[in-house]
């Protein structure tokens, strides 16, 4: 009994000998070895034990910026890889700015690496990004609020200076993707002129010319360059099934245009086919039986397109307009 | 009575081309007409008032041009704005907008008509509008024939996407400048198609007057140099062409650098750059013409190589050389965020941010152009079958304009003449094939046995189809009214409200302050308020303000946001630096108007936060821990005690506003006020309007000692 209770004692102390001396030479050491790291790779990855000791652990003159995420394919969270690079893209512009020191460290936890540490925090989602503050404990407004600042690296940065007092100023890499994709579409447009420069004829398509012209108006005016520009979801997904048309006037989806491109050049096509019936621009006149029934057909068929689609068009155009008197 | 007997037997008499005429002249000015008078349903609701905000500054800038003369107006440093900076007005507007409805009231004046100026303004876009209609008529008969004219005159009177700019009262420089341009336009076809200097060189002047008038000008200069290097591709360049395009540039150039806020840029900025090196390249298509007439083909070979190849080098160098000088400015980002739509929303917040710079959704589209939107598809069509030199240049117009209707909103303006030309190209054509379908049945059924069958039943459908095309004309009609009726023709500085019993109300408490301003407080006294209302407040009760509607001095703007969302202690320092004696706020939360300036409150916050003075400013202060902006008792204490607040709220918490609810229950944000009991240290409230839409406050002076 008396040993046990002495080596009870023994291990106690023992263990807070091994304490104090981590403790002792602790600060600077830590220091140390996460700028060695932060040299090496930009985002630290941590484990459960690397946030104890790193992030957790009092004596720390630095504040910590950490993603908590589910990076793994089978956790199916697609923003969790948006918000990651615009997460590196920050921690990257940190270690080559003016600001750089070692009173900021940027850390990752991976869900699937250190889920301890999500029980810890008891944290119920990804990805959250949080600012362990060097004295004291985390406020609620040290976790970045998504929702309302996005998922921007400007965001981020923004947030991090309101929390930190370190400006960091965004540099991106160059993205190539664009240039590259033009050069290759250059490259073939050219190549193709090239192959075929005996025969050029065909830049003089007046059809195809019309053709390009046409097809262009109805991407811009079924709003093509909203989506773009805004990135709307595809179709919206509720409860009472799937929703294509947006109830507002100043939204939409990016099948709703689609769907409206259609509708619009159905009325369009109807018109050319009653132009071309009624013996084409030119005005020639119908001489064989054959060539009449033809043109009958073509009518009828312009005529109803018309109709039809006009009205279709109409009724969608009632559903996303409150008040909009006529059918 | 006789008078009308007497001319319906002159109408029997004339003969069928003098009828033809008759009708077209009647169908014209009925056109002319229709455009000015459905423009005019704000005037007929409310009364003759300028409307929104840009207005009042054009309306006190053409007030002072009347008064004072060309001269005064061009030297005009305004003191009123921008306090103590002041802002130079002569070098800093467009002033065609102003010129031109000055010499009209000069006109009327000397025709001892009595009008007031304030008149001519309110007038002056419906007016225009009729003109754009009369331009549109002649343009398009340039391109087809009378009958499109016609069909597309009627449509520009209606078309909502224009009228949107162009009601009575929105006395703004797109106004006129639709018509110059379309002016512009007619002019150049005519000289293209004619080849004579004389119509080059009005197309210049259209130019000059263009230029004076609107920055939209630069679409203009980009479309004419496209138009001929077209014309070049497809081997229509001419001797007409080199004329037409070499005059219009050398006397239109001259003359918008006449414009003293265009100043240099026609030969500097890149916007510029199209057409300058469209009229070298004309230059030397014109040289190289000459010389190959002139010169045996092995020389011109030889000539021609070098000459490439010293154009191309001097060209190159020169290039390089002018950039890194700076000489050549960079594209400016308005102009990025239209070629590259989404520069502007990664680049420029400022560009971001403003609801006119916004993409368009197919239902603007819609909106604002109906049927035009098919028809327009069908008239290019047609356009391509038969290509003309008028032709192309209407097709580069259209599809160029709909990519910039697509990527910013406001420029559906720019989109909605060339929609209506097309379109009415489109809509005659149509109709003529049609309607000679119809007529002809009773002879060719008689005459022509064998196709029968075929004829009778074409005849029905042409018919049919002429029916279902009126109805969709009709149906644009309606829907254009409805459009102007409901969404255009609000002033937004007298509100209409309907009460319960389905009567009107109008709240009249913006003019009512402003006048109260303008009675009651010392000549040279200064007010602060937020940005939006500075033109308002300048232009009816004269009196100095700090900031106003033309943002260029961001630092200054954000000193007014630090003052609105300090502290009352801090406040008071930042006015008494910006030497204020009154401050202006708008609060809607007695009447329900969701536009006032605490909904307006977080834009303060950010630009106040946005410079370094303003660093003590951070927006999450303003939110609850869960980050919500709310002003009732769980609203953050930082937003509970800012200016803007106590301001707002001052009083508030003693009226009953709406029946079941606490007193201070704001109908806007739909909550009681969270701090109710205060008083205010630094500010005496001076006046606050009927509904309580405008409040102002006067600030104390500095304490006496020992007190």
């Amino acid at each position: 009994m008396k040993y046990k209770t002495l080596l009870c004692l023994t291990v106690i102390l023992t263990y807070f000998n091994i304490n104090a001396q981590s403790r002792a030479k602790g600060l600077e050491e830590k220091v140390q070895q996460l700028t060695d790291m932060t040299s090496k790779q930009s985002i630290i990855p941590l484990n459960f034990n690397k946030f104890k000791e790193y992030v957790k652990s009092p004596p720390r003159d630095y504040s910590f910026i950490v993603m908590f995420t589910a990076m793994a394919p089978s956790r199916r969270c697609t923003i969790c890889q948006h918000v990651y690079d615009e997460y590196l893209v920050v921690a990257n512009s940190f270690r080559i700015s003016p600001s750089f020191s070692d009173k900021l460290f940027f850390g990752m936890v991976d869900f699937d690496e250190g889920s301890d540490v999500f029980q810890m925090l008891r944290l119920n989602t990804a990805p959250v990004i949080m600012h362990f503050p060097a004295k004291g404990k985390p406020k609620p407004a040290d976790s970045m609020d998504f929702e309302r600042a996005g998922i921007h690296a400007e965001a981020i940065i923004k947030w991090i200076q309101d929390r930190t007092d370190i400006p960091i100023r965004i540099f991106r890499p160059p993205n190539y993707s664009g240039v590259i994709a033009f050069a290759m579409l250059f490259v073939l447009v050219a190549g193709f002129l090239y192959l075929r420069r005996n025969n050029l004829e065909f830049l003089y398509n007046k059809q195809m010319w019309a053709a390009i012209a046409v097809v262009f108006c109805f991407a811009m005016v079924s709003g093509q360059m909203w989506n773009q520009i805004r990135g709307p979801p595809f179709f919206h997904r509720t409860k009472n099934g799937p929703v294509y048309i947006n109830g507002g006037s100043h939204g939409q989806f990016v099948l709703e245009s689609y769907i409206v491109a259609i509708l619009n050049g159905a009325v369009v096509v109807g018109m050319i086919l009653m132009i071309e019936a009624a013996g084409g621009v030119k005005g020639t006149d119908i001489n064989r039986a054959q060539d009449g029934k033809r043109r009958r057909f073509q009518s009828v068929v312009g005529l109803v397109l018309v109709c039809v689609f006009f009205s279709l068009l109409l009724s969608v155009f009632r559903a996303k307009t409150q008040g909009y008197p006529y059918r | 009575m006789t008078v009308e007997v007497q001319s319906k037997a002159k109408l029997s008499q004339l003969t069928s081309d003098k009828q033809l005429t008759f009708i077209k002249l009647a169908v014209l000015s009925m056109a002319a007409i229709l455009s000015f008078a459905t423009r005019l349903f704000s005037v007929l609701r409310f009364e003759s008032v300028i409307h929104e905000f840009d207005p009042y500054f054009n309306y006190r800038t053409t007030r002072f041009l009347t008064e004072e003369g060309f001269y005064q107006f061009h030297n005009w440093f305004d003191d009123r704005a921008w306090y103590p900076l002041g802002r130079i007005i002569g070098g800093t507007i467009y002033p065609g907008l102003m010129v031109t409805s000055a010499t009209l009231y000069n006109i009327m004046q000397f025709f001892n008509i009595t009008i007031d100026i304030r008149n001519v303004c309110v007038f002056l876009a419906p007016f225009f509008s009729s003109l754009t209609t009369l331009v549109t008529y002649l343009l398009t008969k340039e391109l087809k024939n009378e009958g499109a004219g016609l069909v597309a005159a009627a449509m520009i009177a209606i078309v909502p996407g224009y009228i949107s700019r162009s009601v009575a009262g929105s006395y703004d420089n797109e106004g006129i400048a639709i018509f110059c341009m379309l002016l512009t336009y007619y002019f150049w076809i005519k000289a293209v198609n004619t080849g004579t200097i004389l119509w080059a060189t009005m197309t210049a002047l259209a130019y000059f007057y263009m230029v004076s008038s609107w920055g939209g000008y630069v679409f203009l200069i980009n479309l004419i140099p496209l138009h001929v290097l077209a014309l070049m591709l497809l081997g229509r360049f001419s001797a007409r062409v080199y004329v037409a395009y070499s005059t219009l540039y050398c006397v239109g150039t001259i003359l918008s650098m006449q414009i003293s806020f265009v100043g240099f840029q026609p030969v500097q900025s890149s916007e510029h750059m199209l057409a300058l090196g469209t009229f070298g390249l004309c230059q030397l298509y014109a040289f190289t013409q000459y010389l190959r007439e002139h010169l045996s083909p092995a020389n011109f070979e030889l000539m021609f190589k070098a000459l490439l190849t010293t154009l191309l080098a001097t060209l190159g160098t020169a290039i390089v050389v002018l950039t890194v000088t700076g000489k050549i400015s960079p594209w400016t980002g308005r102009f990025y965020s239209l070629l590259d739509p989404s520069y502007a929303k990664n680049h420029i917040p400022i560009i971001a941010s403003v609801s006119e710079h916004q993409p368009t959704s197919w239902s603007s589209f819609y909106f604002d152009l109906q049927v035009l939107v098919f028809l327009f598809p069908a008239g290019l069509y047609f356009c391509f079958t038969r290509l003309t030199d008028a032709n192309i240049f209407i097709i580069l117009y259209g599809v160029l304009s709909i990519y910039f209707a697509g990527v910013m909103v406001r420029l559906m303006l720019v989109l909605a003449p060339v929609m209506c030309i097309v379109s009415g190209v489109a809509a005659s054509s149509l109709l003529s094939l049609h309607v000679k379908d119809i007529e002809p049945k009773v002879e060719k059924h008689d005459k022509k046995k064998k196709h029968e069958n075929n004829l009778v039943f074409r005849s029905e459908v042409g018919a049919l189809f002429v029916c279902v095309l009126g109805c969709l004309l009709v149906s644009y009609v309606f829907h254009c009214t409805w459009v102007t009726s409901e969404a255009y023709s609000s002033p937004s500085i007298v509100l209409s409200a309907r009460a319960h019993d389905g009567a009107r109300i109008i709240f009249d408490d913006f003019r009512e302050a402003y006048t109260w301003l303008k009675m009651n407080t010392p000549q040279d006294a200064k007010v602060m308020s937020w940005w939006d209302y500075g033109y308002q407040i300048t232009a009816m009760a004269n009196r100095t303000v700090i900031v106003d509607n033309n943002t260029w001095n961001n630092t200054h703007i954000s000193r007014v946001g630090q003052a609105m969302a300090s502290s009352e202690e801090h406040a008071y320092e930042i006015m008494r630096e910006l030497d204020v004696d009154y401050v202006l706020v708008i609060f809607g939360g007695l009447v329900g108007y969701s536009s006032d300036d605490i909904n307006k409150f977080l834009w303060m916050v950010r630009i106040g936060g946005s410079t370094e003075r303003g660093a003590h400013i951070r927006e999450a202060d303003y939110y609850t821990g869960s980050g919500e902006f709310r002003v009732d008792a769980q609203g953050s204490p930082t937003l509970l005690n800012c200016l803007m607040y106590k301001m707002s709220y001052y009083k508030f918490g003693l009226v009953y506003t709406e029946g079941g609810r606490p007193p201070g229950y704001d109908r806007v944000r739909g909550a009681e006020i969270g701090n109710k009991d205060f008083n205010l240290d630094v500010l005496e409230e001076a006046y606050t309007t009927e509904h309580w839409l405008v409040r102002i406050y006067k600030v104390k002076p500095l304490p006496n000692r020992g007190l």
